[in-house]
């Protein structure tokens, strides 16, 4: 039977063929599906997110990964679902209203979904509104804002306002090219990532999960 | 106005000799939704008016970014705000409707290493000439009347790979199939270098080639020093020696955090690194000393200061910059990305007037 280092150290080197078969192997073995998540396959890419903030891997590197997980998740989802076991945390993302950009979006829900987050991705030109209702809806721990542009800047300070407004625990996290510490903080965001390997750090703060 | 003792093509040129120049070169970008507010605001007509009040150094002569299927521009969907299209590269990509903005790209006809080898390798490689020489030559000739400094535009094979294939797909390609990222970058440069000869055939003799590719974002390069090394870097520096080999200087546009990749950039031959954008960590002040010597720098100028329109915090970027990058003798004034429509024109206005008192040498 593998070890589930075998498995993280599968995922973290972006195999996605290995990442597959170990997944398997561990599951014929008896391994609990949420242990092969929880010990095996979201080590693995906090490993990725440690060496992507340090510069020691890049984009590609994380993508490899991120798919070789993709890949494991579809063993295990239906086997998670059946036994009524969901990830603990849930996310909502998008681009702002105004702003069709969505790489860096992307880029995010990737990461957060290899923390084991669920992450409702609700695309680009997001409405204040839409955040809103999706986030009751899913009863989400965490929004995440994404702007590319300075002129798309307002509409993430009246989504954060108009979260704010409803009252909702969710905790409200902000990023992309142009937005700073200082930005977010201006407008009331609870966090700012200014990378994808920072925003599972920030991401797991918030809903008060040691990073 | 200050004035002025050389012609655009003189300062330039001295520029990249790190020679004395009168003033520093000067150019500049601007949002439409930018040259909207000015025209609102005493601007008297459009961006070559705002280039004209900037006294700009620079003469572009063509645009060559070359598309399999140059004239799709097929209309998928549209809604009030938004219209979808299949573009001349094969993909599907959102744009909004009268105005700018990074478009969503919403999916790739080149989907996979045998889509590319069957239709559109052949496709790209067969395709019309995309620009008009003739046009170029007269803009060639408009320059030369205006003493401006001339020269060729295109892009490179990393901007090529993410329009031609999509960030996810080449990105991963790089590991996964490293042969077809070769292949895409060397055919787009092929036809690149194609285009600028057809153009150079019409008996003109630009100055520089401007070669556009961001490949890096507010963190770092998007691929690794060693990635880049391998698959793009060959093809800059074949732009670049094709350059050179015709007495042209080289000009790099790349937004982004690029700190990591500067002496690649020098081996490859580029001779100016343009617009070095400040919000990703770029700052002249740091590698002017360090580099201004080998690597002209263009730019730098924080758009996001700008957008404040604050004057005093705008005299200092600008006096502090101008003097890092003048030490070097190799600086041009560039906004760090484009100017954007949150800059007043009274602003721009007192920008210019801040590169007439600092940019002097």
């Amino acid at each position: 039977m593998p070890q589930l280092s075998e498995l993280t150290a599968a995922v973290a080197a972006g195999k996605r063929t290995d990442t597959v078969r170990l997944t398997q192997e561990l599951l014929a073995a008896g391994s609990a599906p949420q242990d092969i998540v929880e010990k095996g396959l979201v080590p693995g890419m906090a490993i990725v997110g440690e060496q992507f903030k340090k510069n020691e891997i890049f984009v590609p590197e994380m993508l490899v990964a991120a798919r070789a997980m993709k890949e494991a998740l579809k063993l295990l989802e239906p086997l998670l679902a059946s036994a009524g076991i969901k990830p603990k945390y849930t996310a909502i993302i998008g681009t702002v209203q105004g702003d069709l950009h969505d790489i860096g979006k992307n880029l995010i829900s990737m990461m957060w979904r290899g923390a084991n987050f669920a992450v409702i991705d609700l695309g680009t030109n997001v409405s204040a509104d839409k955040y809103l209702a999706a986030a009751k809806e899913h009863n989400a721990n965490l929004v995440g804002l994404s702007a590319l542009l300075t002129t798309t800047m307002p509409a993430m300070k009246d989504t954060v306002r108009v979260l704010k407004a409803a009252g909702l625990s969710t905790k409200i996290m902000v990023g992309g090219a142009p937005i700073t510490q200082a930005f977010a903080d201006e407008i009331g965001a609870d966090g700012y990532a200014a990378d994808a390997g920072t925003a599972v750090d920030i991401a797991k703060k918030l809903v008060g999960q040691a990073a | 106005m200050i004035s002025t003792t050389m012609t655009g093509c003189e300062r330039v040129n001295r520029m990249f000799a790190r020679q004395d120049q009168d003033r520093i070169p000067r150019c500049d970008t601007f949002w439409p939704e930018t040259i909207t507010r000015w025209q609102r605001e005493g601007l008297l007509w459009d961006h070559e008016d705002a280039l004209l009040f900037l006294q700009s150094d620079f003469q572009p002569l063509c645009w060559s970014w070359p598309a399999p299927f140059p004239q799709q521009k097929d209309l998928i969907t549209q809604d009030a705000e938004t219209e979808t299209y299949r573009d001349a590269w094969g993909g599907v990509v959102r744009y909004w409707k009268g105005r700018s903005g990074t478009p969503e790209h919403v999916g790739f006809g080149c989907d996979s290493r045998a889509v590319w080898d069957k239709i559109y390798r052949p496709a790209l490689l067969a395709a019309p000439l995309q620009v008009n020489p003739k046009l170029s030559a007269l803009r060639y000739q408009k320059g030369r009347e205006l003493g401006r400094w001339t020269h060729l535009s295109g892009v490179e094979g990393f901007e090529a790979l993410r329009k031609q294939i999509g960030d996810e797909a080449f990105l991963v390609a790089m590991i996964e199939d490293p042969d077809w990222v070769h292949d895409i970058v060397k055919v787009h440069t092929d036809v690149v270098l194609r285009t600028f000869d057809a153009v150079l055939a019409e008996g003109i003799k630009p100055d520089g080639l401007w070669i556009y590719g961001d490949m890096a974002y507010n963190h770092a390069t998007i691929c690794s020093p060693a990635m880049y090394r391998e698959f793009v870097w060959p093809h800059h520096k074949r732009m670049a020696d094709w350059a050179h080999a015709r007495d042209m200087r080289v000009i790099y546009h790349t937004d982004g955090r690029v700190s990591g990749v500067l002496d690649l950039y020098i081996a490859a031959g580029f001779d100016c690194l343009q617009p070095i954008e400040a919000k990703a960590g770029m700052d002249i002040r740091e590698f002017a000393p360090t580099h201004g010597d080998r690597l002209a720098m263009f730019g730098n100028i924080d758009v996001m200061k700008m957008a404040t329109n604050d004057l005093a915090l705008l005299e200092e970027e600008i006096r502090t910059k101008f003097a890092a990058g003048m030490a070097t003798r190799g600086y041009a004034y560039h906004s760090d990305h484009s100017v954007p429509p949150q800059v007043s024109w009274d602003t721009y206005r007192a920008i210019i007037g801040f590169i007439d008192r600092y940019g002097n040498y």
